[in-house]
């Protein structure tokens, strides 16, 4: 599928470039007659670019929610146990340096017997539900880079991508349509910013919408109370209406009437669905709420349930603070503790919601942390082989996929690259991505650029 | 020896840096001299071979040597400065440096002979005197008067390679395949298995060195050459790992290496270091594209030369005003179509107002213009609109979207560029002035090159390469190399689509799928950027914060540019307290007290290592040139050297090194040749604006053509490829390009003779059927209606709320900000969208950091700023209806129009709603709008006080915008230097009373309206 830049060159297109809205577009006022409106049918897709999309093929998932560890969480500390690191202090390390194991005690979860530390408890609970991805690596050790990377595919920064959330919904659209279809909370601040949920040069409408771990978004609050606004709609509209019906009106004047009356409704939808205290107490406890940063992830993972259950594509949640080159013991604990029982909480719930048949959740980071010290109490970044983790719909529970070698330095086994991640995720959410193409300056863009190879073998 | 290696390296690295300043330096106004002043006399005008014989002999001496203590840009040693003859005349401390004529007792002389005191003897810091040769240069040139070129700011000379770089060896490396063989087998795993975590493609190049590739290995590192081959005595590597102290000793935080493996480098290095070949074949165009480029060269209309269109005879003799109508008219009678009625006055001068200035007309000039629309009328109204400072305000704005300018580096870490509103400012000032295209182009790409001897043209024509400097830059890349080539890709990218609607950068990895571009000729364009220096002020590094990126040498420098005065005290107390702030950060770092949390649950280190870098950052402030707003991002000539083919793209894959040169799909006959000297952007400038290059003209008429009609005649205004659409009329797409080079490139002139065509005055109506011939209108049967821009929407908003102001600003909110790394979401942030917040300035001069777009903007998409953007989006989403009811910029415009329309006692509500009209959508209501209108407003206010029963005067206004305060009031210049609240919740603003509340709830709805968004 692709979709041409808006040339004006037919009526298609100048259907296309007056898309709305969190996608809606009425073609009757536009459309006369009875064979007009038969065509209109046959481009309800193109009329409103956020309307559901059929998929290349059948999807395992429907939705997606990304657990972001920004800064790179080091995985050796957590849920990647090396027997061969714990017995290796002191010893010199593979392109220099000195090997430290960790100093955190694991043992083992489930019936499929799983490594954790003991600063993830609670997620270690759903350890024969997990697949973990075991040899990914990516291109740059350098957060700005690697960051951008994880969520567009490319590490050249300076070329804008669309984020992998922009490139679902040119693909897929949305459920929902009169919530955002790509939500991104407490988003990256540093490290690429907004490039990290923008659309670059896909259509703004695909991008995502940021909101605070407080759930703020701008210009949501209505100016006025609800019945006068609803009076002064009613005169927009029915001077948008008069222009409408006049001669040689703007094409996009339907998609305007449109796009008011949905942000609008948007006004109540929204911050109702971001407004968590009135989820009960057992809720809240369960996850760990409390006001401050040490309850933003917690918050965040139940903002992150709420959207989800209301049908928002893919969300993003963001817990930053991992770059431990130094303090890495006092700050694991410290993080771990901030998302441990909060992300166990989630998964919970969406499991006993049966979100998690069409949901996939995604943890990790944009690298991780060398098997060798840094200084005294500290490990300098690792791209040549990390992990993740996925749960949910459409992979396998309790599953292994790929390994690093005896000291977790190096993918040896299935590597995966950063573009093989997103060709596995769009996979599972119904895209072939190569096909999922997008044309600008010259060329067709994809989410994986020029590289990518589905990792199939981790699908349930 | 580590030493000596160290200075040489910092003598090259502000060799670069210093010898682009010259032509800035050296036009500092005389009159401020002191030589002057002091009645030296006048200086001897040098003849052609002492010119000569300076340039050659005496400049790069200067360079080399002096300039790092002794220019206006670097210390000013002693208080001398040897970058201009009367500085030098006048001396520093001790007098004069030289007596011309009178070498002997040249106080210059007389320190470099210094034999006793090495540590009087100049250059200070150099291990070795001049040599004889330099220094009898040196006296040849003082007894003869100490003679200097006028036009010295004209001569750039090329930067002599220094001596570390003489001393690299070769790559490749002549090589047996048995030490090929023994390399392989012994010396490669011990880089692999000690060296890569810190010098290698996965990891980073710590101290500038990569062990991973024999190019890179062999330049060395940023102390220098590694190997001396057959020496490994005098090889810094050798010496490194042999190191006793464990600390400085390669590898890092490891064990020493095993004498073995020593053994083995030393054993490789005696036998002359050997290292494969590893350069690269670049790989062949692949048939079926070899066979595609043929034909396409031969057919694609874009590479043809222009042809000279005869204007076509039309049926319709009458309809046509000018020869761009029989063009377009020929075309619509072949599909039997014919133009609409004209639009009538008022909508003809709302459309022509807002194309010109980004401006709706005032009420009067739509009264005056609806009783006088005669022909002789409109032309004068055009007139009018074109010589207004707005003109260029809004045609200055559509090159800035395809500049792709902005105020910071955007993506990775994201650094301010505090003086780009210079290049702003240049653009609109060219614009306004009507600098014909051609040379617009020309001071772009090559400013810097372009002869003058007046200082503030010298400043503007260094001030235009900002074009290319001001591009987004990934300062974190961890590669310098890699750094160097993205930025030029985004020169290559910018300069091409711009000018020529290619896309070269595509060409940069692999041959042009689609277009005749082989890599060899990116590879030729990218010589010309590589052998430039970007001169923006900022380095790469991986890493790094506070003023880590920030670099002074590379910036230039206004000609007025005047070095603080610091009294010698105050330093001295800040470098004592910058001290012992880095002593206490040195002794908390990582302890256990340092890692301790505080009470907002950040180490306690944080706060003490914030301590010391503001100290530091204040100590820069206080001295810098470029801290007090003199600098320039700009570029510079560097090396002129040719570069190599890099295969895939990838900086680590070198093929076969290609001449510097220009697009091989466009011939132009009288092309200039790349002298071995300079880098070529001039002779790029030249070959690209050259009357016979036909894509450049094409370009830009098109371009403004789609900015008068809505679409261009070819609709891919920044791709004229094999890709793009082709033009709808090519006739006249050549026509109006030989016409735009025959009036001199003049946009003024181009603009008004398209807008004096009887098509661009057309109505918007759609007759029956004429969308079934041509739906998007491309044979312009009618004027297509387009959505303002965003700039136009909230520039019209503060217009018609009487608070627009039409001043150009002196400079920009950022210009305070410095170039340190700014979050997202961070203080400076904050505080630069609360100064745009603020403004009431055109959105122009807003602060438009990438990824940080003025809320009042970045509903309807404004441009993105990091790539040429020849075209906007207008896409309509729910964001935008949320903006426009409930943000605190638009509610609070309609109060301020409200109380505009209310301020008039006496007036009637009918009179009041007419002006409401006019102000903001230029007509006046019909009748049933004004009824329409008057019942609104009392069913509202009647709603509004059963709302509120005791509102009345209650609630206060909270006013944002201020036109009183200083642009930069509020701005933070660093993250760390002050919170700035984060944008949470804001309380609306309220009404005074119901009147007041009802009128606004009315002027919001017509900013809301359609018909306001959009100019028919």
């Amino acid at each position: 599928m692709s979709e041409k830049l808006p040339l004006q060159t037919s009526r298609r297109t100048l259907l296309k470039t007056a898309g709305c809205g969190f996608g809606y577009f009425a073609l009757a006022g536009l459309l006369g007659s009875a064979t007009q409106k038969a065509m209109a049918s046959d481009l309800s897709n193109a009329a409103n670019p956020l309307a559901p999309k059929r998929p290349h093929f059948t999807p395992r998932a429907k939705r997606i929610i990304f657990l972001y560890m920004e800064g790179a969480m080091s995985t050796l500390d957590t849920f990647e146990y090396k027997a061969v690191l714990q017995n290796s202090a002191g010893k010199s390390g593979p392109g220099g340096g000195t090997l430290t194991p960790s100093k955190f005690q694991f043992k083992q979860y489930g019936n499929t017997g799983t490594w954790f530390s003991e600063l993830m408890p609670n997620i270690g609970t759903h350890a024969d539900d997990l697949c973990f991805l075991r040899s990914l690596y990516t291109d740059t050790p350098a957060h700005p880079q690697a960051v951008v990377q994880l969520h567009t595919g490319s590490a050249n920064a300076a070329l804008t991508r669309p984020s992998m959330g922009a490139w679902l919904l040119y693909g897929l659209g949305t459920d929902n349509q009169d919530l955002p279809g790509f939500i991104t909370i407490n988003p990256t601040i540093d490290f690429g910013g907004a490039v990290n949920y923008g659309s670059a040069f896909l259509p703004a409408y695909y991008q995502g919408t940021p909101i605070s771990d407080e759930g703020f978004m701008p210009n949501i609050e209505p100016a006025a109370p609800k019945g006068l606004q609803r009076q002064q709609l009613d005169l927009i509209q029915d001077m948008n209406r008069s222009l409408a019906a006049s001669d040689g009106a703007p094409d996009a004047v339907d998609g305007v009437i449109k796009s008011y009356e949905l942000g609008f409704r948007m006004q109540d939808t929204v911050p109702a669905l971001l407004d968590i205290s009135k989820e009960p107490q057992k809720v809240l406890d369960a996850y760990g709420v409390k006001p401050g940063p040490e309850g933003s992830f917690a918050r965040q993972c139940l903002m992150a349930r709420r959207l989800n259950e209301a049908g928002v594509r893919f969300v993003e949640i963001r817990q930053p603070g991992w770059d431990h080159h130094t303090n890495l013991h006092r700050g694991m604990i410290d993080q771990c503790r901030r998302i441990d029982q909060p992300t166990a909480a989630l998964l919970t719930d969406l499991k006993q919601r049966g979100l998690l048949e069409d949901t996939l959740v995604m943890f990790g980071s944009e690298f991780s942390r060398l098997p060798t010290s840094e200084g005294t109490d500290g490990r300098d970044h690792n791209i040549t082989g990390y992990s993740m983790f996925l749960t949910g719909a459409g992979v396998k529970k309790g599953f292994n996929y790929g390994s690093t070698d005896d000291i977790g330095m190096k993918a040896i086994e299935h590597r995966m690259h950063v573009n093989d991640l997103h060709a596995t995720l769009l996979a599972l959410m119904g895209l072939d991505h190569e096909q999922l193409t997008y044309r600008y300056a010259g060329r067709n863009f994809r989410l994986t650029d020029v590289a990518g190879v589905v990792q199939n073998e981790i699908f349930a | 020896m580590a030493l000596e290696r160290v200075v040489r390296r910092a003598g090259w690295v502000a060799l670069f840096g210093v010898c682009g300043m010259l032509s800035a330096i050296s036009l500092w106004p005389k009159g401020m001299s002191v030589a002057m002043a002091a009645g030296a006399e006048a200086p001897p005008t040098p003849t052609p071979a002492q010119v000569d014989f300076f340039e050659k002999r005496i400049r790069p001496l200067l360079v080399d040597h002096c300039y790092d203590c002794h220019s206006a840009t670097t210390k000013q040693s002693g208080g001398l400065r040897l970058d201009d003859r009367d500085a030098l005349l006048a001396g520093g401390k001790d007098g004069p440096a030289v007596v011309p004529g009178d070498p002997e007792n040249s106080m210059l002389m007389q320190r470099v002979l210094e034999k006793d005191d090495i540590k009087r003897r100049m250059p200070k810091g150099e291990d070795d005197p001049l040599s004889p040769e330099e220094i009898s240069d040196l006296r040849a040139w003082i007894k003869q008067g100490v003679f200097w070129p006028v036009e010295k700011s004209d001569y750039v000379p090329p930067p002599s390679p220094s001596k570390a770089a003489l001393r690299l060896a070769a790559y490749p490396r002549p090589a047996t395949p048995e030490q090929l063989s023994y390399f392989e087998k012994n010396v490669r795993p011990i880089f692999v298995n000690r060296c890569y975590n810190c010098h290698s493609d996965a990891f980073k190049e710590a101290g500038g060195l990569r062990v991973d590739f024999g190019a890179s290995f062999f330049s060395g590192g940023k102390d220098g050459p590694v190997v001396v081959p057959g020496h490994p005595e005098k090889s810094l590597m050798i010496e490194k790992v042999k190191e006793s102290d464990s600390k400085k000793r390669m590898p890092q935080e490891s064990p020493a290496l095993p004498e073995t493996e020593i053994a083995i480098f030393e054993t490789w290095i005696k036998d002359g270091a050997a290292w494969p070949d590893e350069t690269e074949k670049t790989p062949a165009t692949p048939a079926h594209i070899a066979a595609n480029y043929v034909k396409l060269r031969a057919n694609h209309w874009a590479w043809k030369p222009l042809s000279d269109p005869a204007v076509p005879q039309v049926s319709n003799g009458k309809w046509p005003s000018t020869d761009v109508d029989r063009l377009l008219l020929a075309k619509l009678e072949e599909k039997k179509l014919a133009p609409v009625e004209d639009a009538d006055p008022v909508t003809l001068i709302r459309r022509l107002t807002f194309d010109l200035t980004g401006l709706p007309p005032t009420p009067s000039a739509v009264k005056a213009f609806q009783k006088d629309h005669s022909a002789k009328a409109y032309a004068q109204l055009v007139d009018r609109l074109l010589a207004s400072p707005q003109y260029g305000e809004r045609w200055g704005r559509h090159w800035l979207d395809v500049a792709r300018y902005a105020e910071s580096t955007g993506p990775s870490r994201n650094i301010p560029f505090p003086n780009a509103w210079r290049y702003r400012d240049y653009v609109i000032d060219a614009v306004n002035r009507d600098i014909p295209y051609d040379r617009f182009i020309q001071e772009q790409i090559a400013g810097d090159l372009l002869p003058t001897k007046v200082p503030a043209e010298r400043d503007r024509l260094i001030t235009a390469t900002g074009f290319l400097a001001l591009g987004p830059k990934d300062v974190n890349q961890r590669f310098s190399a890699r750094y160097k080539m993205d930025n030029v890709n985004d020169q290559i990218d910018t300069v091409t689509r711009s000018t020529l609607a290619m896309t070269v950068s595509c060409a940069r990895c692999h041959d042009h799928k689609y277009d005749p571009i082989p890599t060899a000729d990116y590879y030729a364009m990218a010589g010309i950027f590589a052998s430039t220096t970007d001169a923006s002020g900022l380095k790469s590094g991986m890493g790094g914060a506070s003023l880590d990126y920030y670099t002074p040498k590379l910036l230039a420098y206004l000609s007025d540019a005047k070095a603080p005065t610091v009294s010698k005290d105050e330093i001295e107390k800040l470098k004592a307290e910058t001290a012992d702030a880095k002593k206490a950060f040195d002794a908390i770092k990582d302890t256990a007290e340092g890692t301790a949390l505080d009470s907002e649950g950040k180490p306690v280190q944080d706060r003490v290592e914030k301590k010391y870098n503001r100290l530091n950052e204040n100590l820069m402030l206080i001295s810098d040139l470029g801290e007090q707003g003199y600098g320039i991002h700009s570029m510079r000539d560097g090396v002129a050297a040719d570069t190599s083919v890099r295969i895939r793209g990838i900086e680590e894959r070198h093929g076969p090194t290609v001449p510097r040169g220009f697009l091989s799909v466009v011939q132009v006959p009288d092309a200039p040749k790349i002298p071995g000297t300079h880098s070529g952007r001039l002779e790029l400038a030249q070959w690209i604006t050259n009357p016979s290059n036909p894509l450049t003209a094409r370009v830009y008429v098109n371009r403004v053509w789609q900015h008068l009609f809505g679409v261009g005649i070819v609709s891919t205004v920044d791709d004229f490829g094999s890709r793009g659409e082709p033009p709808s009329n090519p006739e006249l797409l050549d026509f109006l390009a030989r016409d735009f080079m025959r009036n001199g490139w003049s946009t003024k002139k181009l603009i008004r003779e398209l807008v004096l065509s009887h098509a661009y005055r057309l109505g918007s109506t759609v007759p029956g059927g004429y969308r079934d011939v041509d739906p998007a209108n491309r044979l312009v049967w009618r004027h297509s209606p387009r959505r303002l821009e965003a700039e136009e929407i909230r520039d019209s908003i503060l217009l018609s709320s009487g608070r627009l102001n039409l001043d150009h600003p002196a400079g920009s909110p950022s210009m305070k900000v410095r170039m340190i790394e700014i979050q997202d979401d961070g203080p400076v942030a904050h505080s630069l969208l609360a100064a745009a917040d603020r403004s009431t300035y055109r959105s122009i001069y807003l602060p438009l950091l990438r990824g940080e777009t003025p809320r009042s903007l970045a509903a309807f998409n404004p441009v993105l700023q990091t790539l040429v953007t020849g075209r906007r989006d207008a896409t309509t989403v729910a964001t935008q209806a949320l903006f426009m009811l409930n943000s605190p910029f638009v509610s609070e415009q309609s109060f301020y129009l409200a109380d505009r329309l209310l301020s008039e006692k006496g007036r009637g509500n009918r009179d009041r709603i007419r002006e409401a009209y006019e102000l903001v959508l230029s007509r006046d209501p019909s009748p049933q709008e004004s009824h329409k209108i008057r019942s609104f407003l009392s069913s509202y206010e009647s709603s509004y006080k059963k709302a509120h029963p005791s509102a009345s005067g209650a609630a206060k206004l909270t006013r944002v915008t201020d036109t009183t305060a200083d642009i930069t009031a509020g701005v933070v210049r660093a993250d760390d230097e002050a919170d700035v609240p984060k944008p949470s919740k804001q309380e609306p603003a309220q009404p005074k009373n119901p009147k007041q509340a009802a009128w606004a709830s009315f002027v919001q709805s017509l900013y809301a309206s359609a018909e306001f968004e959009f100019v028919r």
